[in-house]
């Protein structure tokens, strides 16, 4: 397959950066380049990496969905209060929420899509809202689900669902599940159509309307393709965290779209790079962990790694995002006047 | 006319390596028109730009009232009385007619933004050029021949001494052309120069008292506008002469089937029970007044907008259109008059803008087959003649003729039956047009039917078979070509409802 214009460059700029990034932290702590800190890393990687993979084909329409955290959480924590598992560990029941989880996820997905597509509300409004009804919802529903017990909802912490989601063996399973979504959406993405409509529309959506695209189709498809990953993202996260809160899906959106940013998908929608995006994950983890370890012997509660961390993802969203500004500017600069195709 | 105001000598340009303008000379008297024509890409707009400082020259001199200038900013070339008019509308819908007038420069009372005195001043000017707009509405709420008028008393609001004025009249009816001409033979009479850049022969010679020619990025030369003809400035442009005579009868049998029939199509205010019918391949021309419905006729049809009442028959057939997607899948196409609007992915190559009405057909096992869109996009542009380095290439970086037929190259793939252009012309060179028009011919020998929306009568008349005239979102008569004239049809676009 050809590679994509846009995302050439830009992808071996993220890879130079990681890997700038990754000495940078291992002469700061030796203990960053250890086998235990890399398998840290990819547990933390794989949520986010996915969260983020599905949000692409939203931001290729123009879109934003601002909701995939609180749904990733909440419709685990949801599955585990009504499947009960946690009040008893309960390997029986377990397998149940696999389809739960997925099925909320999806239920958001197509909710976001139909008051994007159908209702004409600005997609931030859109799923700003369902962030805060998923959030709410999820909460109380599993609440009554539990017979109003408050502790935080208990997935098994050993068992076939860390063998598969998370740890098999001692092997990061979870790896492989991110390469193979990442080939999926990449296929979907540049090699069939929906990928194809779905960035026609970012591209200028009353052109794609006026070809005979069904529109309103395609951009519910991408809210269900990112609310879909959202539940995906969820199973890997309860994985690798099985004692869960509905407070940690809050933000976590944040850094996925940030992910996508970093990895050259155009705000605007219309060219959106699948592998920048597993990138632009990489080098959030990168810089979470690494700043962890760096100032582990931090004793301030103020000057913590969390904090800097925040204003650390904060300058690289912006600074990327502004590059590629820079980049479409200087590419207009120097565009060849027609008399020179003559 | 007055003394020299501006003198531009031997001005050099280039682009990364490419030289774009060769040695240009221009000149500008006060109270001057002076036409600056070319085809697209002959450079004219780069000489703008470099006159009002977007661009550096790399060589060459510029005499402005006698002195030497070289504006680095645009601020600077307006704030020495240089104003552009650009062939598209730079101005922001949301604000009042009023607000954009005085955008930068707004009337203050006790530091806060005093709209009341803008609006004022605002209808003072319009009242002294004689057009009908209210200031305090909204710019997005006007048509966009009204929004040129602004556009055009916003620049008169400048103390302005030379006004560029970049196809002013593109996107204006004949009465808003001679309201526009009327206006600048008065700025004419206080001495401002004028450098006026058209594609139309006829304003040319109306309008213009000199006229200087490019042809890719070189200077050919200057004439006075009396003493030419059309076909020398043409000529000049092209080297070669291009004929626009109206078609003497219809090609189009008169018994050839009825491909298409529209029964009292109503929508919004716009359309108001229109009908008519189609045969195949004939051009069935849509001529009217700016504002007269016959986009929102096209619009209606292709599902593109609601419509609140009218039946749709497609060779004989009642057929349902609510989408654009639906009218596509009956063999419709739609080609704007908004081409970047609605048209173009501008950020996209020639061969995604190209395959996107008919990506289906590249699907093998689900995957889609890049080498084949690629290689049937090329066929079909060539077939057109696109001028294009290559399919990889973007669109934005290709000229209107050429975006123009990588739509028709669309539609060609698509394999539609019905093709709807709306000002198929609009901001297209003299070159290109004549292409646009063969391949027009090209389609309804075919046997695809044309429905042609023009407000050029010129090309009305050339290209149609019979024609449609619409005034106030009614049908107010049809003529078979023969019989048409630019008279019959002005007076039929203009005949209003009475009441």
């Amino acid at each position: 397959m050809k590679k994509k214009r846009i995302s050439g460059m830009q992808n071996i700029v993220i890879i130079l950066a990681a890997i700038a990034l990754f000495a940078v932290f291992t002469l700061i702590n030796p203990g960053f380049a250890t086998r235990d800190n890399l398998l840290v890393m990819t547990k933390s990687l794989v949520p986010y990496a996915i969260l983020a993979l599905g949000v692409t084909f939203v931001i290729a329409t123009g879109g934003i969905d601002l909701s995939i955290g609180t749904v990733c959480i909440g419709s685990a924590v949801l599955a585990g209060a009504l499947c009960k598992t946690g009040v008893a560990i309960d390997e029986g029941t377990l397998w149940l929420t696999i389809p739960v989880i997925l099925v909320v996820g999806l239920l958001f997905g197509l909710l976001n899509g139909f008051l994007v597509a159908k209702c004409k509300i600005a997609p931030f409004i859109a799923t700003l809202g369902s962030m805060l009804v998923s959030r709410g919802l999820t909460a109380v529903i599993a609440q009554v689900a539990r017979d109003g017990a408050t502790t935080a909802v208990k997935y098994p912490t050993t068992g076939w669902f860390q063998k598969i989601f998370t740890n098999l063996n001692g092997f990061p399973i979870g790896l492989v599940w991110v390469l193979g979504l990442t080939i999926l959406c990449a296929v979907v993405m540049y090699k069939t159509k929906v990928g194809r409509y779905i960035l026609a529309i970012g591209s200028n959506e009353e052109a794609a309307r006026l070809s005979g695209i069904n529109v309103d189709k395609y951009k519910i498809i991408a809210y269900a393709i990112g609310g879909t990953f959202a539940g995906l993202a969820a199973l890997f996260y309860t994985a690798a965290n099985p004692s869960l809160t509905l407070a940690a899906g809050n933000g976590m959106e944040l850094d996925a779209i940030a992910g996508v940013y970093i990895g050259g998908t155009s705000t605007t929608g219309g060219a959106a790079s699948i592998l920048g995006t597993i990138l632009g994950s990489m080098i959030l983890v990168i810089i979470r962990q690494g700043l962890n370890l760096a100032m582990a012997s931090s004793t301030s509660i103020v000057i913590n790694a969390t904090n800097i961390t925040y204003a650390v993802t904060g300058v690289i969203v912006v600074g990327a995002v502004l590059l590629d500004v820079l980049k479409k500017k200087s590419a207009a600069k120097v565009k060849v006047p027609p008399t020179a195709k003559k | 006319m007055g003394e020299t105001i501006l003198n531009m000598q031997g001005i050099q340009k280039y682009f990364s390596g490419v030289h774009a303008l060769k040695g240009v000379n221009f000149d500008l008297k006060a109270g001057e028109v002076h036409a600056l024509m070319g085809e697209n890409g002959a450079g004219k707009s780069t000489l703008i730009k470099v006159l009002c400082g977007i661009y550096k020259k790399d060589g060459g001199s510029i005499e402005y009232f006698g002195k030497p200038v070289e504006f680095a900013h645009i601020a600077e070339s307006q704030n020495a009385g240089i104003s552009v008019i650009h062939q598209e509308l730079n101005m922001m819908n949301d604000l009042t007619v009023a607000q954009n007038i005085f955008i930068g420069r707004e009337a203050m009372s006790g530091g806060l933004i005093n709209d009341g005195e803008m609006e004022r001043q605002s209808q003072q000017l319009f009242d002294h050029l004689g057009v009908k707009i209210d200031p305090s509405v909204k710019l997005g709420s006007l048509t966009v021949g009204k929004q040129q008028m602004v556009e055009i008393a916003k620049a008169i609001s400048r103390d302005c001494k030379l006004l560029v004025l970049d196809e002013p009249t593109a996107a204006l009816t004949q009465p808003e052309v001679e309201e526009l001409f009327k206006i600048m033979n008065e700025l004419r009479d206080k001495g401002i120069g004028m450098i006026y850049i058209s594609h139309r022969m006829d304003e040319i010679n109306r309008i213009s008292d000199r006229v200087t020619v490019m042809r890719d990025g070189e200077y050919v030369g200057t004439v006075n506008t009396a003493e030419v003809t059309k076909d020398d400035i043409v000529k000049m442009m092209v080297g070669r002469v291009i004929m626009g005579e109206q078609k003497a009868a219809s090609t189009c049998p008169p018994d050839a089937d009825v491909i298409l029939e529209v029964k009292n199509l109503r929508a919004g205010k716009e359309v108001k029970n229109v009908s008519f019918r189609l045969r195949r391949g004939e051009i069935l021309g849509f001529a009217g007044l700016m504002g007269a419905g016959r986009t929102e006729v096209a619009r209606a049809l292709y599902g593109a907008d609601a419509r609140q009442g009218g039946e749709i028959f497609l060779n004989g057939k009642k057929v349902h259109i609510h989408t654009p997607e639906q009218a596509v899948r009956n063999g419709i196409c739609y080609l704007s008059e908004d081409r970047k609007r609605y048209g173009l992915m501008l950020d996209k190559s020639v061969t995604e803008n190209s395959v996107i009405a008919c990506v289906d057909d590249f699907i093998t096992a689900g995957l889609i087959n890049d080498n084949r869109m690629k290689a049937e996009s090329q066929k079909f542009n060539d077939m057109l003649r696109t001028k294009t380095p290559s399919m990889e290439q973007l669109l934005k970086n290709l000229s209107g003729g050429n975006q123009q037929k990588v739509i028709i190259a669309r539609w060609l793939m698509r394999n539609a039956d019905i093709f709807i252009f709306d000002e198929p012309t609009r901001g297209i060179d003299v070159g290109a047009k004549s292409e646009i028009y063969a391949l027009m011919d090209e389609l309804v020998k075919q046997g695809k039917s044309i429905i042609m929306i023009s407000s050029e009568l010129p090309e009305v008349l050339r290209m149609s078979d019979r024609v449609v005239v619409m005034c106030e979102g009614r049908v107010t008569g049809e003529l078979d070509i023969s019989e048409a004239t630019q008279e019959n049809i002005m007076q039929l676009a203009t005949m209003r409802e009475e009441n």
